[in-house]
């Protein structure tokens, strides 16, 4: 038997960390909030979704290592290279997202800004609910997008689906706890990645950034 | 030629049941031709709430749009009972998003749509008077109206 890793070191970044469990909560309040007509806390969740949305991006070319969109988006040869080794239980080596794994990342990612932009457009059947930018838009294109909302939201809630089932397969089958790991941001690996971390000023540069744009958009794009 | 009886039966049999299929489509096409003049009667409504509210947003409103969609508002509220005619119903096969509650709950349907007027009168008075912080305040009853409305006689929206 092959020896079990022995170091855990550092994997995920705070940042990385909080975006994601703030997406978590927020896209699970935004649904309950539409669901139950409080349009008002809908909006909000929205805002805050964009905020984070902005932050993630940015921080995918300017955060940490593992938070990089190039240090874990990788081509189709390399991310069929890495489908055919999914049924091994043998652990890769990989600090951070596998090709695979990057490609969830980047549907998410893309569906959520999908979900962002429509819903900023989206007017309601009686015109009194409505994103923050819809009297840019006539009230056809607005009911257009208030259906491409839902629609987005559907291959989000199927995305979400997928990302469950595939932590689960890893923790299940591959004896890896994802949990876990996006909760402490320490992995068990054979030997430390030695992964460069982002300071933190910068997270708070990008946060400002994100939260003004955000801001900016919910206020109608008045300057 | 000479139709034996077997033939002219079945030919009058045919003759008949094209004529009578031929005014049931009629009479579904008069119908479908309603509900659509009728979903372009509330698209408009629409669109001319949306037209008010949007100006409602801007920072020095123009007073003239917002009247002038209250006053569109009003009237198409005014004439909405009129748009549900006998026939363009779900229950006729015809194509609409109206439940047949619409149709069939008279007195609630009518409570519901004079609620609406009520309501678009009230919109456009404060209008017309250029009572914008009134106006601001009157949107939602206007808009409290439509769902009102929607959410008892309008098949719900597949999300």
């Amino acid at each position: 038997m092959a020896a079990g890793p022995s170091v855990r070191a550092r994997l995920w970044d705070g940042p990385t960390r909080i975006v994601h469990w703030a997406l978590v909560v927020l896209i699970a309040f935004a649904w309950w909030s539409a669901e139950a007509g409080k349009m008002d806390w809908h909006r909000l969740a929205g805002y805050a979704v964009l905020a984070l949305l902005a932050f993630r991006l940015i921080w995918g070319f300017a955060g940490s290592a593992s938070a990089r969109f190039s240090s874990f988006v990788r081509g189709p040869a390399a991310t069929l290279a890495y489908a055919r080794t999914l049924p091994s239980r043998v652990k890769a080596e990989l600090p951070g997202h596998n090709p695979l794994g990057a490609w969830s990342v980047l549907a998410i990612l893309a569906v959520l800004i999908a979900q962002v932009v429509s819903g900023l457009f989206a007017v309601d059947i009686d015109s009194i609910e409505a994103g923050p930018l819809s009297d840019r838009v006539s009230y056809d294109t607005g009911r257009l997008l208030a259906k491409w909302h839902h629609w987005s939201f559907s291959a989000l809630e199927a995305l979400v689906a997928l990302h469950v089932a595939a932590v689960v397969f890893y923790l299940a089958y591959k004896r890896i706890n994802l949990v876990r790991a996006m909760i402490s941001g320490r992995q068990h690996f054979a030997q430390d990645p030695g992964l460069a971390f982002a300071p933190a000023w910068r997270a708070a540069v990008v946060a400002l950034v994100a939260g003004a744009l955000a801001w900016w958009v919910a206020t109608g794009l008045k300057l | 030629m000479v139709l034996d009886w077997k033939s002219g039966a079945a030919i009058a049999l045919a003759v008949g049941v094209s004529v009578a299929a031929g005014g049931a489509f009629a009479l579904d096409a008069q119908g479908q031709a309603a509900a659509t003049t009728r979903h372009n009667n509330f698209k408009a409504q629409g669109a001319a709430f949306k037209g008010l509210l949007d100006e409602l947003k801007k920072d020095t409103p123009d007073k003239a749009v917002i009247a002038t969609n209250a006053a569109k508002l009003k009237a198409s509220a005014a004439a909405l009972p009129t748009w549900f005619v006998k026939g363009s119903g779900p229950d006729d096969g015809v194509k609409t998003e109206a439940k047949p509650d619409a149709f069939t709950d008279a007195a609630g349907f009518s409570a519901a749509a004079a609620r609406l007027k009520d309501e678009t009168a009230k919109l456009d008075a404060l209008a017309q008077a250029s009572d914008i912080a009134g106006v601001k305040g009157q949107v939602r009853n206007v808009g409290g109206a439509c769902k009102a409305c929607h959410d008892k006689y309008r098949v719900p929206e597949k999300s």
